[in-house]
């Protein structure tokens, strides 16, 4: 892991009060063979309605397995994940969703998903698409957008129906550095004056380290939540230790 | 020629298989199943021949063992997960095993060539109540489940977190493919089955237009294909399936020359396309 560029510490410094979980997972445990070793070992997981929190962590530590067990793709092996939130939005990585060949609109991406999802309002698709400042592309083809237009259409499509959790996997993928700075401030937005709870595995550790309000770092299978200074200050620590051994 | 009867027949289930076909294949070559397609058409001749044998209809036999061949290829997709080409290898050595050993036999009253190459002179009445009702059932369930299926060919992950119940719909997918091809296997034939599925679909997405566009253009191409193949195969005295596929061939060829020509019009003039 590197940090490129740290701009500045979460400004969302909360009061802490009660507040309903929205995720919590206690003693979890996967592997896909169903014994060990295992990819996720004796993990606890809290997440708190109105927090955004980033999950950071080598590749293999366990955090796009830890997200697809949150979604339900994957039924853990033991233990149990409970969410309280009803209505999910959820942005795949862009490497995951390469169907740029597919012959669909982004209103037609959009429309379909309004009614899988059960939303009668059509309107819910203009805003939406006003609200990631991409209005003018509705009749355009999803496979001749950028990738940062893309992933914008991606967010646009999670936050129709109103969710009350949103569930990002490494937004920045494939996104040029203009858009990234717009789909984070655009992410920070929804969790500071919707008070949307954003969970967003990332590997850009300088965007996670500037907008989340708690980071879940993992490590083979185990993880802790931290703040965003602790976990700069682990990470400082461990570079130092790795420097003066080399 | 439209004043023999079985050309009426003829006719009037091409219209059906125009239809149908794409709108299954578009589902089918979206999702990179093209081959599912091709096997199942291959499984459906065990179907007929099981049929013949028991004096059943052959597009109702063609449609139960087509309809279970592709629950079977579900059900071993979880099973296989590492090796999911080797389904098809499996489906297709049960099914063709099956149609094998049962022409071999000796056992069939009557010859099974008509459905490998498929033949306008065998439409019968019972026949098109049979792929009216099919296609009827089909066209329905499509249009109550297009946008599940829409979005399980465009982000099947999404589809899961939208409340999609993506497994059982595989399953009724399978079924209409079924369906799709127990409807064709008497004009197109089983050997070329696939290439009715395929094809209008490829032609249409030559045209890089949305997906509702796409099906509707690939409805078009398909029956233009078919209606020219059935009529020229009827004055070349051919079989109407292979030689549908020949013209569903020249018909993507033609669409694809006209596209780089657009291409290299519009780069002539400045304003490069986006092929």
């Amino acid at each position: 892991m590197r940090i490129v560029r740290i701009c500045c510490f979460s400004t969302d410094i909360r009061q802490k009060k009660e507040v309903r979980p929205i995720i919590t997972a206690e003693d979890l445990y996967f592997s896909y063979t169903g014994a060990a070793p295992y990819l996720l070992d004796h993990l606890a997981l809290h997440i708190p309605d109105g927090d955004y929190v980033s999950v950071v962590g080598d590749n293999g530590s366990g955090k796009t397995t830890l997200m697809r067990l949150i979604l339900g793709f994957l039924k853990p092996t033991s233990g149990r994940i409970v969410l309280t939130a009803k209505r999910i939005g959820y942005v795949p990585q862009r490497n995951d969703f390469s169907n740029a060949a597919f012959p669909i609109t982004v209103f037609e991406a959009l429309d379909s998903y309004r009614r899988l999802i059960g939303l009668k309002d059509r309107s819910a698709i203009d805003d939406s698409l006003k609200q990631v400042n991409m209005a003018e592309h509705k009749n355009a083809l999803m496979g001749t957008l950028s990738g940062g237009q893309a992933q914008k259409i991606l967010l646009a499509r999670a936050i129709m129906g109103r969710p009350e959790l949103m569930i990002l996997d490494e937004p920045s993928t494939g996104v040029d550095m203009n858009s990234q700075e717009e789909i984070y401030a655009f992410i920070k937005r929804l969790n500071t004056q919707s008070g949307l709870t954003i969970v967003s595995v990332e590997h850009n550790l300088d965007a996670a380290i500037s907008n989340s309000t708690s980071i879940f770092h993992m490590t083979n299978g185990h993880g802790h939540m931290c703040t965003p200074r602790q976990f700069l200050e682990e990470f400082l620590n461990t570079s130092r230790r790795e420097h003066d051994h080399a | 020629m439209l004043s023999y009867t079985f050309m009426q027949n003829a006719l009037f289930v091409s219209v059906f298989i125009a239809i149908l076909c794409p709108c299954i294949g578009i589902f089918l070559v979206l999702r990179r199943y093209s081959m599912i397609g091709d096997t199942l058409s291959h499984a459906s001749l065990a179907g007929i021949t099981l049929a013949l044998m028991s004096n059943q209809s052959p597009v109702l036999g063609a449609f139960v063992f087509t309809a279970l061949s592709g629950a079977l290829i579900e059900f071993l997709r979880g099973y296989f997960k590492r090796y999911s080409d080797l389904i098809l290898s499996i489906v297709l050595a049960l099914s063709v095993g099956t149609a094998i050993t049962i022409i071999s036999s000796g056992r069939l009253r009557t010859n099974a060539d008509a459905f490998m190459f498929g033949s306008i002179l065998t439409v019968t009445q019972t026949d098109i109540y049979l792929v009216l009702a099919l296609s009827v059932f089909s066209v329905g369930a499509l249009i109550l489940l297009y946008h599940q299926m829409l979005y399980i060919a465009y982000d099947e992950e999404a589809a899961r977190v939208a409340g999609v119940r993506v497994k059982l719909i595989n399953y009724v997918f399978s079924v209409l493919v079924a369906a799709a091809i127990s409807v064709s296997i008497r004009i197109v034939g089983v050997l070329v089955l696939s290439s009715m599925i395929a094809l209008p679909v490829a032609t249409a997405l030559q045209l890089e237009k949305g997906f509702r566009k796409t099906l509707l253009y690939s409805i078009l191409f398909s029956v233009i294909d078919i209606m020219l193949g059935l009529f020229l195969s009827y004055y070349l005295n051919v079989a109407p399936g292979g030689f549908t596929a020949l013209v569903s061939v020249a018909m993507l060829l033609v669409v694809m020359s006209a596209k780089a020509i657009r291409t290299r019009i519009q780069i002539a003039r400045g304003k490069p396309g986006r092929a």
